[in-house]
């Protein structure tokens, strides 16, 4: 008897076992979450690489970090999914005829979560204080010259010299137009607990652990109500692609980025993709003067190696699906991308100029690179055989961290390095090898580039503009200082709890919220 | 008792400064810079400066741990350089995961690992060959790498338990327990075969003395010898594998609590060495240091409990 019914206490304890284990896990996908394509409340869990850099906005980062403090800061104008720039807290801005003022008119009746009013000394307040706070973002303010308060709704920013581009760098992705309350202000530290803007969501400290889940809870008082999709949004730490691969799959994110290899595993689960170009990564080639490897002082030298460098086969051997060849300065989609335009694979050209140069037995050439960053170590190595192939050696120098690559990279100890570049359009990628920086420790200036840019920052007319960028995306690869060789999307996985999540060149971190709904992330249909 | 408690405090505080003064000086060989860290790319040198002197990294390195250790005697660990947090706030959020992982695996270590070694070393045959080869599979397996399979088979495939994530036991005890269980798996299984393996080892010589066939002589219970005289006899060894198998998975509780994403010390720690914040990096080495201690201490009182001899030195 005992025999027969041990074995079968043994079996149903299992079972049970199993039941509550299949009962929690239930329990566990379980959200609040309203159902169907239109409804809203509920959370929505997204996805972040790395921790803020700091939740002061003033002090914090750019592009997709900036959903850290985009939750809780409207900015002066807002960035649609599509790289179209619509209304926040400035209803309505108008450059000057030569782009060197703009004139915000503020919404009216908009309050910042300490209650205090958001108006134009606000906004004027919140601009200084960026400005001067130290952040790293602050040289994207442009020029300033002054900013005034002109009108209890009206503040006009003056810029020293044209800057066609402020409205864009006032958007949600950049520090300087996220508006800070007075109270905010008047205590910096307490931004690092709490949040003082006129956003849709409030930081809430008690429900965040710092450095793993950031918590923003809605801001009933928000001026437009119905923009708000969700109650809560939450915002996970997660740098591993293969942990953010198992959380969305598993539905414990709605949103986060993948990398081309978690991508498929993302597709193959029923899952959606988001995706936009955005670095195009090459060889800079920063010693355009000579000064540690004289050979880099000739411009057909560079143009040699830019010719050598093979991208299709890179770009096939990275993702092709993800990864795209690129032989010009900007990625395609971006203001200023010429079609069918770009440096060519020629290893015969590239011997012969070389040749001509006075180099038939090719040199040594010293590059900086890293090893942290996406693919860079295949695109280092690749870029390195290549130009090997026309007798170049290439000695990659390796660094195992972001901020110690930089530190190198501004010793101008290296002649050349390999490290993305990025930017809506063609003038804007330009300024990484115009103005001082990772990829222009030396310095470099050159007339007609300055002279194109100049142009382009002054033109008002939108297609002289396009033209003017597409003359400096021709007259970068002219002076041949960066071998552009591969531009890689941005990719993102869309859970199935999700919908309306759009990127573009133009903009390629979607943000979650938005001042009218119709862009703004929304419950899928069931 | 009491004396061999102080003395353990004592050195406690020796070793938290030479542990302190390896980390400080290690770190400071790490390549990079804070404030450019924080500031980015895009920052000019001069704001990169005034960061750094905020920061007090322009002082010389003595000054710079001088006036940490100052600090840290009083009980103020300093705050994050990223984050402005105090150190100890952001320790203490993060105590209850690691805690509740580093507790469950030990209790699991010890749980099973002694129940399948006794098992073995009574029973023998297949079961022992069994476990011998099973723990040297164990041993070879990294945690990491466990981790990452038990998320792809059990999670993502089967559904079974979360993948990712942490639930605190006051807000949900079952779900609390439900996103620990692959985690704490993923970390006992080189623990568990190790103590088996030695459980089996020691159980093995004690069933072969001589006061044990006397007992089976003398009629008394095979389940009684096992439990009352063979396990306790041969806890001992065990005793201190599982203490070493305890400090050991904190290394492990790094890995795993990055593959879960466990918001534990463990990511803090990963978090915070790749950024170059230096004050949480020694805070949380400051507390490792401690709990290696503790669980030190604790092995010796158990083995006091366990072996009167001992109590009696």
């Amino acid at each position: 008897m005992s025999a027969v019914t041990r074995p079968t206490r043994k079996v149903a304890l299992a079972v049970a076992v199993l039941a509550v284990i299949g009962g929690m896990t239930a329990c566990s996908s379980a959200s609040p979450a309203p159902e169907g394509s239109g409804s809203t409340g509920g959370t929505l869990t997204t996805q972040f690489a790395g921790v803020p850099i700091s939740l002061n906005p003033a002090l914090g980062g750019s592009g997709g970090s900036a959903i850290f403090t985009s939750l809780p800061y409207d900015s002066l104008i807002y960035q649609t999914g599509d790289g179209e720039l619509i209304p926040d807290l400035a209803t309505d801005w108008t450059l000057s005829d030569d782009n060197t003022k703009l004139t915000l008119t503020l919404r009216d009746g908009v309050k910042f979560a300490s209650g205090e009013v958001m108006d134009a000394d606000a906004v004027k307040a919140s601009l200084e204080y960026a400005i001067d706070a130290g952040g790293g973002n602050a040289r994207y303010a442009g020029p300033v010259d002054s900013i005034e308060a002109t009108a209890d709704d009206t503040v006009e920013i003056t810029y020293s010299s044209a800057y066609p581009d402020a409205p864009y760098y006032l958007t949600q992705y950049w520090s300087v137009g996220q508006i800070i309350g007075p109270d905010g202000l008047a205590d910096p530290d307490s931004l690092l607990t709490s949040s003082d803007g006129t956003g849709q969501y409030s930081y809430s400290a008690s429900d965040s652990v710092t450095g793993s889940t950031y918590t923003y809870v809605r801001n009933d008082d928000y001026f437009n109500p119905d923009a708000i999709q969700y109650d809560k949004v939450v915002v996970k730490v997660i740098g591993d692609p293969s942990a953010v691969s198992s959380a969305i799959t598993t539905g414990q994110v709605d949103f986060g980025s993948a990398s081309p290899t978690t991508a498929g595993s993302a597709t193959a689960a029923g899952l959606d993709l988001v995706t936009a170009p955005f670095f195009t990564w090459g060889l800079t080639m920063a010693d355009t003067q000579g000064a540690i490897s004289p050979e880099l002082k000739d411009p057909d030298v560079r143009k040699a190696i830019a010719m050598a460098i093979d991208r299709d086969s890179l770009a096939n051997a990275l993702d092709a699906d993800f990864t795209h060849p690129n032989g010009q300065i900007g990625a395609d989609g971006i203001d200023g991308y010429v079609d069918g335009f770009g440096f060519e694979y020629d290893v015969a050209k590239a011997k012969s100029l070389l040749a001509d140069a006075g180099y038939p037995n090719g040199f040594e050439l010293t590059v900086l690179t890293e090893n942290i960053l996406d693919s860079q170590t295949t695109i280092s190595q690749a870029i390195a055989g290549d130009l090997g192939k026309i007798g170049i050696t290439v000695n990659l120098e390796v660094k195992n961290s972001v901020p110690d690559f930089i530190q190198a990279a501004l010793s101008k100890e290296y002649p050349a390095l390999i490290w993305p570049v990025v930017g809506t359009n063609s003038a804007q990628v330009l300024t990484n090898f115009t103005q001082p920086g990772v990829t222009n420790p030396f310095g470099n200036t050159d007339p007609t580039l300055d002279d194109l840019y100049g142009q382009a920052q002054s033109s008002t007319d939108a297609a002289a503009r396009s033209e003017l960028y597409e003359q400096i995306t021709k007259a970068a690869n002219d002076v041949a200082w960066f071998a552009p060789v591969i531009s890689t999307d941005n990719i993102f996985v869309v859970g199935s709890k999700v919908e309306n999540v759009t990127a573009s060149a133009l903009n390629p971190n979607p943000m979650p919220q938005a001042p009218d709904a119709q862009y703004a992330w929304k419950h899928a249909a069931e | 008792m009491v004396r061999l408690i102080v003395n353990r405090l004592l050195l406690s505080i020796v070793l938290v400064v030479i542990s302190s003064i390896a980390i400080f000086f290690l770190m400071s060989l790490v390549p990079g810079d804070p404030a450019r860290s924080i500031l980015g790319a895009a920052a000019t040198p001069d704001s990169i400066e005034r960061l750094r002197q905020q920061l007090g990294l322009d002082q010389p390195l003595l000054a710079q741990y001088g006036s940490w250790l100052l600090g840290a005697l009083r009980g103020d660990l300093g705050e994050s350089v990223f984050t402005g947090d105090q150190v100890v706030t952001l320790i203490l959020a993060r105590v209850p995961v690691t805690a509740s992982l580093i507790l469950l695996s030990t209790l699991v270590i010890a749980a099973l690992g002694t129940a399948l070694g006794l098992l073995s070393a009574v029973r023998g045959g297949v079961l022992g060959k069994v476990l011998d080869v099973v723990s040297l599979v164990g041993l070879a397996l990294p945690s990491y790498w466990v981790a990452i399979l038990l998320v792809a088979l059990v999670a993502v495939a089967l559904r079974i338990f979360p993948a990712t994530g942490y639930f605190a036991f006051a807000d949900d005890p079952g779900r609390w327990l439900l996103g620990l269980i692959l985690p704490v798996a993923a970390l006992s299984l080189g623990g568990v075969t190790i103590v088996a393996k030695q459980m089996r080892d020691s159980a093995m010589d004690v069933l072969a003395r001589d006061y044990i066939r006397v007992l089976r002589a003398t009629g008394v219970r095979e389940s009684s010898i096992v439990l009352k005289h063979v396990l306790r006899n041969s806890a001992l060894p065990s005793l201190t594998v599982v203490g070493l198998t305890v400090v050991g998975s904190l290394t492990g509780a790094v890995f795993v609590e990055n593959v879960f994403v466990l918001p534990g010390l463990g990511t803090l720690v990963t978090q915070a060495t790749t950024s170059h914040d230096l004050p949480v990096v020694l805070g949380v080495g400051v507390f490792f240091t401690l709990f290696v201690i503790v669980v030190n201490l604790a092995i010796d009182l158990l083995y006091g409990v366990l072996n009167p001899k001992v109590r009696v030195s």
